[in-house]
């Protein structure tokens, strides 16, 4: 039970350390992006339990000034916020996706012995 | 059978059952206590309440009526409070362990407590914020404070003007300095139905101990030390105020 939850919380600290990475790269991607879309992306690969859990991060993103939004017109209901990257998310994104390299090899470098004796 | 209500949620129209109402509106106050103080405050809970007007419809599926299924379900998929801090990488730790085991309060705000209210509730307030057991002793010290020079009613107005009457149940919690988290909340409104309850015994007893002495009733200010003389040390407040002149309010 006590490796169960030690487990989920380190899950969690991990999670919460790339997920900001994910959610600029998907904007990137698309773009311009829905925040209902990324979740969907977000779950795909599931990254996200609480879906509530993205809009402080979005929020934060822009009080960063590395997103911004455009209202958009929507066919059914009100119109709907679309975030997009600013300059200076661009160039976060790109030294994030730097450490994120570092970080892989970082990881595979120290857990490889861990594999071939297993 | 039950009643419905009309809502407007992140600008769709819905017709909900009221006590899927009830539960939807407790959530979103939740949420909007624990948003209060951070950037952005106003566009995160808008942004929530349209996520889950958007789920609402999902569900729904051509249903008229949102029902308290309906609620839990899509309140079940945005998470609690407890889950969105999760996520927030320079969020601080400390509210965490502090809910726990040590007594730590953070985040705390200084509201007037209507609850334990003598006059304003501003001395309960403050003894709240303190994390005071008994506001008897902030009394005290405003009681002293006054005779020294009177300075005391002037700040006694004054916060009585500008701090905020803890009205909803989140309120009493920020004041006290704990999570709004539905749990809490559920506690918050079990502790009033006790206080209620135990408010109608107090008011009969004091009732009954003001027409034995009429005479005390005619001499008395206000409310103000009434309900510290009837829990603690009535003969000692009693003494500690001849200078009750001061105390027109």
């Amino acid at each position: 039970m006590k490796v169960q939850n030690l487990l989920e919380n380190t899950k969690q600290q991990m999670r919460k350390g790339i997920l900001e990475l994910c959610i600029l790269s998907i904007i990137s991607d698309e773009g311009e992006a829905y925040p209902s879309d990324i979740i969907t992306r977000l779950q795909e690969s599931e990254l996200i339990v609480a879906q509530g859990t993205m809009y402080p991060l979005l929020a934060r993103l822009k009080g960063a000034g590395l997103l911004d939004y455009t209202w958009k017109e929507s066919d059914a209901g009100p119109p709907r916020k679309y975030y997009a990257l600013t300059e200076i998310g661009n160039q976060f994104l790109d030294g994030l996706m730097a450490t994120w390299g570092q970080l892989v090899e970082a990881v595979t470098h120290s857990t490889k012995n861990l594999k071939a004796n297993k | 059978m039950n009643k419905i209500s009309n809502i407007n949620l992140g600008g769709f129209p819905f017709t909900i059952d009221e006590d899927a109402y009830e539960a939807l509106d407790k959530y979103l106050k939740t949420i909007h206590q624990h948003f209060r103080n951070s950037e952005g405050y106003e566009e995160i809970t808008t942004d929530i309440e349209t996520r889950m007007a958007e789920l609402f419809q999902e569900k729904l599926e051509g249903r008229p009526i949102v029902t308290l299924p309906d609620v839990k379900n899509v309140i079940a998929i945005m998470g609690t409070p407890e889950d969105f801090g999760a996520a927030e990488p320079f969020a601080e730790e400390i509210p965490r362990s502090s809910s726990g085991k040590f007594k730590i309060k953070t985040g705390k705000r200084l509201f007037r407590d209507p609850e334990h209210e003598a006059i304003a509730g501003v001395c309960s307030g403050i003894a709240a914020y303190f994390g005071i057991q008994d506001p008897l002793w902030v009394r005290l010290a405003f009681i002293l404070f006054a005779l020294t020079g009177g300075f005391a009613l002037v700040v006694y107005i004054v916060l009585w003007a500008v701090v905020p009457k803890a009205d909803s149940a989140s309120d009493r919690l920020a004041m006290r300095g704990e999570p709004a988290n539905v749990e809490n909340i559920s506690k918050i409104i079990e502790e009033e139905l006790e206080h209620v309850s135990k408010r109608v015994s107090e008011l009969g007893e004091e009732l009954k101990s003001e027409f034995a002495s009429k005479k005390k009733l005619s001499q008395r200010p206000l409310a103000k030390p009434k309900k510290a003389g009837t829990t603690r040390t009535p003969s000692g407040i009693l003494s500690v105020r001849p200078l009750p002149k001061g105390f027109m309010f």
